[in-house]
């Protein structure tokens, strides 16, 4: 199996005014390709330095990060960039650009330089998440299920190498929230898409096959569900 | 993203602020149509000028006058009072009507020479008195060296002139220039001036003919004939002006190439030394030009100081939108765009604003100048002889006010846009 995130003594230590505050002190953790694995841990346990380490987001202090075999520490903010373009984020808040319709979203992630071929993508990924009759609605036209499904559509654009989800039923109800799971399920199971969940919520924990427990910025326990 | 999609993207952006991006837009029109409005005046203004000049000054004469200053005596403006009488110079230094003769001797290249006396006056009839210049000159030779504006449109330029002979300018006949004529050729009519040498003043008053009334030639001229102009044979000057002294002789070469000028010029100069000035058709226009060049410089930095206020508040809204989508910046950033496709998104949209602001500038600019041309053609230069002004917009301004627009519009957004830029995603996007 080819990893996917590769973190050795991973430390991340910030500094709160003049006080350092150790967010990640000394991760290993070793995720594969085609793997559902959920980080979980309730507030301060440093699962969001977590995600922004693995999202390419922010860099390490030190210790070794790889992503899709890219050593993270070693990278420019150029570099960094690109190396997001194989990373399919998910936020709690969509974060879709609302003056943009569904399909806009989708395509503006897209690295595809011919334009015919970015919108025919981008109306086969609506289709994929169950929204090829709403593709050119804003944001603010559809649920917050429907956002997260666009939203979880642009995360696919690029072909990524895995999906980073943060909380990603955080802001819908729970009827919705299953049907992002199941969407989730489908895309991992279907179309072999490795994902990766950022949450504190133990019952969304354990619809992935793996399970991280962080507290304290430390790994506490794993746990193959 | 390709530069296409930026601008796209960009585009999309200013469409949703219409009211801010608008307004700031606006900033930009004032500015480029202040810039555009004042250069297209004033060069055409400078066009119409010179071109008058031009009619009223052959290429191939030369203007001597007593004294060192270049626009000093001749009457420069040549209407009624000119500047200043110009017989004397300040070092007490004169030329007199016999001076012509030593002057032709001065070089080959000079075909005639002749004379001016000029001298403030009035012009008076059963229903009219007014203020002129009078002007003594040799007929014959003044009208071969003016010989496009020293023209009768009625009556006739005699030859070999009685003294009590005398040709008008146009506007003199007709002043209101609304075609009342208060005299027709053969009108007898009294010229006068004050004598301030003797005590009590007394007015010097000769009973004349009117031999023939000039075409008009228009609002300026220099040393040349003028419309409000008296002119009676130099033979008669002496009798009747008292003095042979001239304000100018007035030279015609034989072709008007610079080194002729500058040859006669020189053998002028090597003879009267720093006592007279020489003005020729172009010292007087690169003069003329260079007081304009000051002109524009100087409306145009004051123009820019406006569109300097534009760019400020280009550079206000980026801030704005900056803070404002801050968060976007962020998912832009999460999707893995470049600091360089941010900060190309933040300078398109600036471009974009300093373009629509630079081609609505141009237009109401434009616009304005040619607004502004017909009142200053039609009231302030009107009445004195119908100075008509055609606004020029040159490629060079087009082009200037273009590139200025656009390109104030680019370096105050450069500084938002760079911070924009360099934005950390993990901050950006938990910005709320």
């Amino acid at each position: 199996m080819v990893a996917i995130v590769e973190a050795i003594n991973l430390k991340k230590t910030y500094m709160l005014g003049r006080v350092p505050v150790e967010a990640l002190r000394g991760i290993n953790l070793h995720i594969d390709a085609g793997e559902f694995v959920s980080i979980l841990g309730p507030s301060g346990s440093g699962k969001s330095t977590m995600l922004n380490l693995i999202g390419a987001l922010d860099k390490p202090t030190s210790g070794r990060l790889l992503i899709d075999g890219m050593d993270v520490s070693k990278l420019g903010d150029d570099q960094l960039a690109e190396l997001r373009l194989s990373i399919g984020f998910v936020f709690q808040f969509f974060n879709l650009i609302p003056r943009l319709s569904a399909r806009e979203n989708v395509e503006l992630a897209m690295s595809i330089a011919n334009k015919r071929k970015r919108r025919k993508r981008a109306r086969e990924l609506l289709e994929t998440v169950g929204l090829k009759e709403r593709m050119k609605h804003k944001p603010v036209e559809l649920s917050g299920g429907q956002q997260q499904r666009v939203a979880i559509a642009r995360a696919l654009a690029n072909d990524p190498a895995f999906l980073l989800l943060d909380e990603p039923t955080g802001n819908v109800d729970s009827k919705t929230a299953r049907e992002i799971l199941d969407l989730i399920h489908m895309l991992n199971k279907e179309k072999n898409v490795s994902i990766i969940m950022v949450t504190h919520d133990e019952k969304l924990a354990h619809e992935a096959t793996r399970t991280v427990f962080m507290v304290d910025g430390n790994i506490a326990k794993e746990l193959v569900n | 993203m390709r530069a296409l999609d930026i601008l796209g993207y960009s585009f999309n952006a200013i469409k949703l602020r219409k009211l801010k991006a608008g307004l700031t837009t606006l900033g930009v029109v004032i500015g480029i149509a202040a810039i555009v409005a004042l250069m297209s005046i004033t060069s055409g203004l400078e066009t119409s000028i010179t071109g008058q000049l031009n009619e009223g000054l052959s290429a191939d004469t030369l203007v001597i006058t007593a004294g060192g200053s270049s626009l000093g005596a001749g009457g420069f403006g040549g209407g009624a009072s000119g500047f200043g009488d110009g017989s004397i110079s300040d070092s007490g230094f004169a030329l007199y009507v016999n001076d012509t003769e030593i002057v032709s001797s001065l070089s080959s290249d000079i075909e005639s020479t002749t004379g001016v006396i000029s001298r403030s006056g009035y012009i008076q009839s059963a229903d009219l008195n007014r203020s002129v210049t009078l002007y003594a000159v040799d007929f014959s030779t003044y009208s071969e060296v003016y010989s496009a504006t020293f023209v009768a449109q009625d009556g006739n330029i005699p030859t070999n002139p009685h003294d009590d002979e005398i040709i008008v300018g146009a506007r003199i006949v007709d002043p209101g220039n609304n075609g009342t004529k208060y005299f027709t050729p053969g009108d007898y009519v009294n010229i006068a001036w004050t004598n301030s040498t003797v005590y009590p003043l007394t007015n010097e008053t000769t009973r004349v003919v009117i031999s023939g009334v000039l075409q008009e030639i228009g609002g300026l001229s220099l040393s040349g004939p003028s419309d409000l102009g008296v002119y009676m044979p130099i033979s008669a000057a002496e009798d009747f002006l008292g003095t042979t002294k001239v304000s100018s002789i007035v030279v015609k070469l034989v072709n008007s190439d610079n080194v002729t000028i500058n040859a006669v010029t020189n053998a002028i100069k090597d003879y009267y030394g720093s006592d007279v000035s020489i003005l020729s058709s172009t010292s007087i226009l690169s003069t003329i030009n260079s007081i304009f060049s000051i002109i524009q410089l100087f409306l145009v930095g004051i123009a820019g100081i406006s569109l300097l206020v534009a760019g400020i508040g280009i550079m206000n809204i980026m801030f704005v939108s900056m803070f404002e989508r801050t968060r976007e910046i962020g998912i832009l950033k999460a999707l893995g765009m470049k600091k360089k496709t941010v900060l190309a998104i933040f300078l398109s949209e600036s471009a974009m604003i300093g373009l629509l602001g630079a081609i609505i500038g141009i237009v109401a600019g434009y616009g304005l100048a040619v607004i502004v041309a017909n009142v200053l053609g039609s009231g302030l230069f009107g009445a004195s002889g119908g100075l008509t002004i055609a606004p020029v917009l040159t490629p060079t301004v087009l082009l200037g006010a273009f590139g200025f627009g656009v390109g104030i519009s680019v370096i105050f957004a450069l500084y938002p846009a760079w911070k924009a830029s360099k934005l950390k995603p993990v901050d950006a996007l938990r910005y709320e």
